[in-house]
């Protein structure tokens, strides 16, 4: 039996990011894709994945022009997520995928779609793969074909797995597209975006009430547009709130194309970061908040939380809506343990494996992707409880808190919410 | 439109069904991808991959790996997690990245057994064709890497070939054994490469999916071993007939063996006549006239409304397809099409 690789938050940061071990980088290993990590390791499995978030604009369809295999488990999406009328397919064989002959046959299939759907498709999204990203299709180009033939706006999506790790990831990509329809027209002051996912932020997140009280009237969300005329409203927008790095290269399109400027705050689990991240959003958008009320609140159960269960033990995945490090570094903050963390450690999270390392230096960190985690046992300090589907796939039998709704936890109310669950999950409630 | 599905989803690729054959066998499957086709392998066509480890693993490709064909890179990866997991072999699954730059899988062999000091073996799939089709390259590559020697023929043991969640529904042997013996081998389910290894000792070998086929013959060939095809009875083949059949037409569509089944106990039980069709392969040494391989959505309601069925014994996936047909569908999994398993009541298997 070998032993699942893992380094201790301490010996990390010692090391520095350019330092980090290759079994931590996935570029550096073959990719084990546990069910601890298929949901999000080959986002399609599970949430959203490119094929599912392409269909973000209200009344689009989907074209997926790949070989078969590319659209297997949509087979699944098709029947579990209701999305059985909105999926086509032009499967692609073995000559396609050498010669590319397959490029003169989409006009013609997008027609045939679109005469075939009694209800009239907004826009055609063409889902092309990693066949394509090595053939060098000019999907534009084809794009603009279909429009002309079938008389109805084509978007590409490119599902590239092979550049996931390049500057336009394929998630990121997808947030393009799904913008890219947007025309420009006169921008409203009390208009504005939250651009990050695919399903909109929980109802009772203070967000909506602090920017409604600064005067903002329209809240968009590509989400919560329930035809393609509201979305097209999106262009009204004042700004952009970019609430999920991956959405930002969209937020810099509609910068270019309509003009309209973008802030950018990330998700935590820290009431002072959250606090200091509105106060920054009220400074740059000209108008005061007063989140006292929520973070007093939220500070109270907390700390009614703790008074119940004591220092409980964590252990952190990272399929969830959450940065894994941020979060643990919340709840250490919060006088919790957290003994193990599954997760991807990057550029931009190794502020909080420092951060982690002064507060709890023998914290673990294991790579869920590392092909030593087929052999993971749990060993140490026993676990209390875990959130994430994959902690709780290491720690079966342990209360569990997936954290992985397609509703988005944000702000003061996100950091309630997961208590509750957690409350929840150790009232044997949950899993 | 060829090709252009506007009602059903694609079936599971060659490449499914390559692992699908190798996953209980205890070696390193290096599925040849960027992540993605492990993705549906593992988390979509392998039910196993919730119940049974298996040292299945994405190459990881990115784009410039592919564009500059770094198999070294490639074996360097797979030769490092030789070295961390326990494994007998090392197999590498084609995908349509390998497909489009034509990765040279007999270098990629050498290359690996070099590296590893293991047999290693490659299974040359696309993602373009369908399941059966890898698993048919899968196993008979397996047996001819690994079932070189002969060995004294044992009394009675007989050798199954082509037991696979995907062709038959059914994740664990005991269905095979119960009804082709406890002394019956399912090659690749419920036994490793060792059995394989000794595949030679076999006094019969029985094909219960059309991927296997081609291995049976090959160890005929090889070993004189002969082979029948064949196909337990399962609940789902007893639910169908509890419907009143008599004097019906029927036309009964799944894997070429599992409808040939079904036809025989529907003519055992009623006065019927039944043909068969499959989206996969038909060989003509188990068919009979009327029976049809079924290319795609738009020939299927083609043969369905002008057969004159008065029911069809189908995946109930398709039925969205067969909305104008007036006769009886009748459900019959096939988790190559669905993804339900038999094993589980016709349940998708999800995460």
């Amino acid at each position: 039996m070998n032993n699942a690789f893992y380094i201790t938050a301490q010996e990390l940061a010692q090391k520095g990011f350019e330092n980090t071990p290759e079994e931590l980088l996935s570029a550096k290993h073959l990719i084990y894709s546990s069910p601890a990590t298929l949901a999000f390791n080959s986002p399609g499995a599970q949430g959203f994945g490119v094929k599912r978030a392409g269909l973000a604009i209200p009344g689009s369809v989907m074209l997926l022009v790949s070989p078969g295999c590319c659209g297997r488990n949509t087979t699944m999406q098709s029947r579990l997520c209701g999305y059985q009328d909105r999926f086509f397919y032009l499967l692609l064989d073995d000559t396609d995928i050498v010669t590319g002959r397959h490029l003169t046959k989409i006009p013609e299939a997008v027609k045939e779609v679109y005469e075939f759907c009694d209800k009239k498709p907004s826009a055609v999204m063409i889902c092309i793969t990693c066949v394509d990203a090595l053939l060098g299709t000019d999907m534009e180009r084809v794009s603009r074909k279909c429009e002309e033939l079938a008389g109805v706006p084509v978007v590409p999506c490119y599902m590239y797995a092979l550049t996931r790790e390049k500057k336009l990831p394929p998630m990121a990509a997808v947030r393009k597209a799904v913008y890219s329809l947007l025309e420009p027209q006169k921008r409203h002051s009390d208009s504005m975006n939250i651009l990050g996912h695919f399903a909109p932020l929980n109802d009772d997140c203070e967000m909506y009430e602090l920017l409604t009280k600064a005067g903002i009237k329209h809240i968009r969300e590509i989400s919560r547009c329930e035809d393609f005329e509201e979305y097209k409203k999106m262009s009204q927008a004042n700004f952009n709130l970019v609430i999920n790095s991956e959405a930002r290269y969209a937020a810099q399109q509609m910068e270019e194309t309509l003009g309209i400027p973008f802030i950018e705050m990330m998700r935590m689990y820290h009431i002072g970061k959250i606090h200091n991240q509105y106060m920054s959003l009220a400074n740059a958008i000209g108008v005061e908040f007063d989140d006292g009320e929520h973070f007093e609140k939220t500070k109270k159960a907390i700390n009614e939380f703790k008074d119940k269960y004591g220092e409980l033990n964590f252990a952190i995945g990272e399929f969830l809506n959450a940065d894994s490090f941020e979060l643990a570094w919340a709840l250490l903050t919060y006088g919790f343990s957290v003994s193990e963390i599954y997760g991807t450690v990057g550029e931009r999270n190794f502020v909080f494996v420092k951060a982690i390392a002064k507060l709890s230096p023998e914290t673990k960190i294991f790579s869920n992707l590392s092909p030593t985690m087929l052999d993971y046992e749990p060993s140490g300090k026993a676990i209390d409880v875990c959130i994430g589907n994959d902690a709780g796939y290491y720690h079966a039998g342990v209360p569990t808190v997936d954290w992985n709704e397609e509703r988005q936890p944000f702000g003061y109310a996100g950091v309630r919410l997961l208590f509750e669950q957690l409350d929840r999950a150790l009232k044997g409630e949950g899993k | 439109m060829k090709n252009l599905l506007k009602l059903l989803s694609p079936f599971a690729p060659d490449q499914s069904g390559a692992v699908g054959v190798l996953y209980e066998l205890g070696g390193l499957v290096v599925i040849c991808d960027a992540g993605g086709c492990a993705g549906n392998i593992c988390g979509f066509d392998e039910p196993r991959w919730f119940t049974k480890k298996s040292a299945v693993f994405s190459a990881g490709l990115r784009d410039m790996d592919a564009i500059l064909g770094r198999d070294d890179k490639l074996i360097e990866k797979t030769a490092r997690a030789v070295g961390q997991v326990d494994v007998k072999f090392t197999a590498v699954v084609g995908t349509p990245v390998p497909a489009v730059i034509a990765t040279d899988y007999r270098a990629l062999k050498r290359m690996a057994e070099n590296k590893t000091s293991l047999p290693a073996m490659c299974v040359d799939c696309t993602g373009t064709r369908l399941y059966d089709d890898g698993e048919e390259r899968a196993y008979l590559e397996l047996f001819k890497t690994f079932a070189i020697e002969k060995y004294e023929t044992v009394r009675g043991k007989v050798g199954i070939i082509g037991c696979t969640p995907l062709a038959t529904g059914y994740m664990t042997e005991k269905i095979f054994k119960g009804y082709f013996g406890d002394d019956a081998v399912c090659f690749g389910m419920g036994s490793g490469i060792d059995e394989i290894k000794r595949a030679s000792e076999c006094e019969k070998n029985i094909v219960v999916s059309t991927g296997g086929i081609k291995a049976a013959e090959y160890m005929k060939q090889q070993f004189g071993i002969p082979y029948e095809t064949a196909f337990p009875v399962t609940d789902a083949m007893e639910n169908a007939l509890g419907h009143d059949l008599d004097g019906k037409k029927i036309l009964v569509v799944h894997q070429q063996f599992a409808a040939n089944k079904m036809r025989k106990m529907l003519e055992d039980r009623f006065s019927c006549t039944v043909d068969v069709g499959t989206f996969f392969k038909l060989f003509d040494e188990y068919k009979r006239d009327g029976d049809v391989y079924i290319p795609d959505e738009e020939k299927l309601v083609e043969k369905v409304l002008d057969g004159g069925y008065d029911a069809v014994i189908i995946d109930n996936i398709c039925n969205r397809a067969l909305k104008e047909f007036t006769g009886e569908l009748i459900d019959l999994a096939h988790f190559a099409v669905s993804g339900r398993l038999d094993e589980n009541g016709g349940q998708v298997c999800l995460l």
